[in-house]
């Protein structure tokens, strides 16, 4: 659709082709880019699993005569959208249970129970920072809702945070609205899920856990800033799935908890940061958000030196990004991240190993078959793929095309410094797992945490 | 403001609720008069490379040639993939060259 916006700004009628499957979510996405009365042809049905024969069928008695309709029509600009109630008036009064109806039949919960959010609650939260609540933080697609410190707090307040997470909620937020993030795709139909990884020595103070089940439920700072996110996503970008419109993916998976880095581990062991690793200063809070549309068994390594270990977590991550690789090469980013437990970095140091090591070693040896990344493209995508074409405009497009045997080995990793390793989870156990980004969408976008003034005074007026 | 009338039970709170969303910021664009008539006019295909669009579009090109002998239709490369690694770059740069190759309407696909 932003093509035909494109279009029409530039002066231009145009319609849009959409299979069945997209239909909705079109309509909801013409009428958030201002271009509600745009034609949309449809395409019957699902094109990646339609013989030529049918195809052309369906293109030639139904799609061709809606196009030329839909360029024959006088097309009806849209209208201004209502500008929705004042930030503080009160929209409903009810009872706990009433509440949460009330909430769910408007769409504004994601099936969990959810903390009433009264001007009172959402008050206590705007106490934990210094910015005017009505400061946009940005517009975010695909509803193009503005996305203000209040409503921050009033969705921190919903998911059942504690008012002192506050400046984290902010960083999380400045990072999907981030353009970079693209958070226009975070309904595609993979299902990504954003993920939220805090370091800093903020994490240890409110309370984040980092250790054994680090991304489990169970721990209300981890569980609760995960929770946020997802909400703010439905409830300001407009992510809904069906009864909504606008979030297409077909599995999919739950929200994450928050990951936070072990603070003391990464200092023990003499390595940097994630923070640093990102270009922040060892003494700043940095919250990071990527996308994860997939996760890898847990990796267990084990033996004295870094090899022994590497070759285990290498076989693991290769095999769990896999195929999918295909779209780090077709849309130039891929950020795997790498979570360590505390116990298998400190073989890794102890053999003089540091991150980009292990960094390097994970891009010179993480290969797939060639027919792999050209087979899966084109089921995801239905058409043909050539690697060589998927390589265009790589670092090195040559790797991909040295020869023509399907079953070669080519590169999974784009670049070494695009896999960020966290440590975190039982530093008494030997494990590892790997979070797979869905390439440039939400590729990790990092913030960093404002504090308020006086921020201990604060934290210790709130006990 | 929406108010439930049901009974409260004794201790029992009730709440008044702010709104979660946030005020709409879309810019409505005001759509273009459709052509009359496609016989003599440019005719410009925009494809997200998705979807068996090489072979979708192929056949509507037939289809357009058929019904319209005095068309002329500007394929897809000459626009980019917008959906692709240069997204942002393609997209930029769309206007003018929808203008350089004087467009009269727009074909967009394919929303797989």
């Amino acid at each position: 659709m932003r093509a035909c916006r494109t279009a029409e700004k530039a002066g231009i009628p145009a319609v849009a082709v959409v299979s069945t499957g997209f239909l909705r979510q079109a309509k909801v996405t013409a009428r958030a880019l201002g271009i509600e009365g745009v034609w949309i042809a449809e395409y019957p049905g699902i094109v990646p699993v339609d013989s030529l024969p049918v195809l052309e069928e369906k293109v030639r008695t139904a799609v061709v005569p809606s196009i030329l309709e839909g360029l024959a029509r006088p097309a009806k600009s849209g209208q201004v959208a209502e500008p929705g109630p004042e930030p503080r008036a009160v929209v409903f009064r009810g009872t706990l249970d009433e509440v949460q109806e009330y909430f769910i039949s408007q769409m504004w919960s994601d099936g969990l129970p959810v903390i009433p959010p009264t001007v009172g609650r959402v008050g206590e939260f705007l106490r934990f920072t210094d910015r005017d609540p009505d400061e946009v933080l940005g517009v975010l697609p695909p509803e193009f809702r503005e996305a203000t410190v209040w409503s921050v707090a009033v969705n921190g307040v919903m998911a059942g945070c504690r008012p002192e997470y506050m400046p984290v909620l902010l960083a999380a937020v400045e990072a999907i609205a981030d353009p970079e993030f693209r958070l226009e795709d975070a309904g595609s139909t993979p299902g990504w899920e954003p993920l939220v990884i805090l370091s800093g020595p903020l994490s240890k103070e409110l309370g984040f856990n980092t250790e054994g089940g680090a991304m489990r439920v169970g721990r209300r700072a981890n569980s609760s800033v995960g929770r946020f996110l997802r909400l703010y996503m439905r409830n300001v970008a407009g992510l809904r799935i069906p009864p909504g419109d606008t979030d297409r993916a077909s599995i999919g998976y739950t929200f994450n908890v928050a990951l936070a880095e072990n603070e003391d581990a990464v200092g023990d062991i003499g390595w940097e940061p994630l923070r640093v690793d990102l270009g922040f200063r060892r003494d700043d809070n940095v919250v990071t958000v990527q996308s994860v549309v997939a996760i890898s068994p847990p990796i267990y390594s084990g033996g004295v030196r870094a090899l022994d270990h590497l070759e285990t977590i290498a076989h693991l991550m290769g095999t769990t990004c896999g195929p999918w690789a295909f779209t780090g090469l077709m849309y130039g980013r891929w950020h795997p991240l790498l979570v360590m437990s505390p116990c298998v970095a400190r073989v890794f140091a102890a053999d003089g190993w540091d991150k980009d090591d292990i960094r390097r070693y994970l891009h010179e040896n993480l290969k797939i078959e060639a027919r792999w990344i050209e087979l899966y493209a084109s089921r995801v995508g239905g058409g043909d793929f050539t690697l060589a074409a998927l390589a265009e405009g790589l670092d090195s497009p040559e790797v991909y095309t040295r020869s023509e045997d399907p079953n070669r080995l080519v590169p999974l990793l784009l670049r070494p410094e695009w896999t960020n390793i966290v440590l975190a989870g039982d530093p008494w156990r030997n494990q590892s797992r790997v979070y797979v980004n869905n390439h440039e969408q939400g590729a990790p976008l990092s913030k960093a945490v404002r504090l308020p003034e006086d921020w201990q005074g604060r934290r210790a007026h709130r006990g | 403001m929406r108010r439930k009338s049901v009974k409260v039970a004794p201790g029992e709170n009730v709440f008044s609720v702010v709104w979660p969303l946030g005020r709409p910021a879309r810019e409505i664009v005001t759509l273009n008069p459709r052509p009359s008539d496609l016989d003599g006019r440019t005719i410009g295909f925009i494809s997200d490379y998705k979807g068996k669009h090489h072979e979708v579009f192929q056949t509507v090109r037939q289809s357009l040639r058929q019904a319209f002998p005095n068309i002329t239709l500007v394929d897809y490369p000459a626009f980019g993939d917008i959906h692709g690694k240069d997204e942002r770059g393609v997209f930029a740069a769309l206007p003018g060259r929808l203008r350089a190759e004087g467009v009269d309407a727009v074909i967009a696909g394919i929303g797989v």
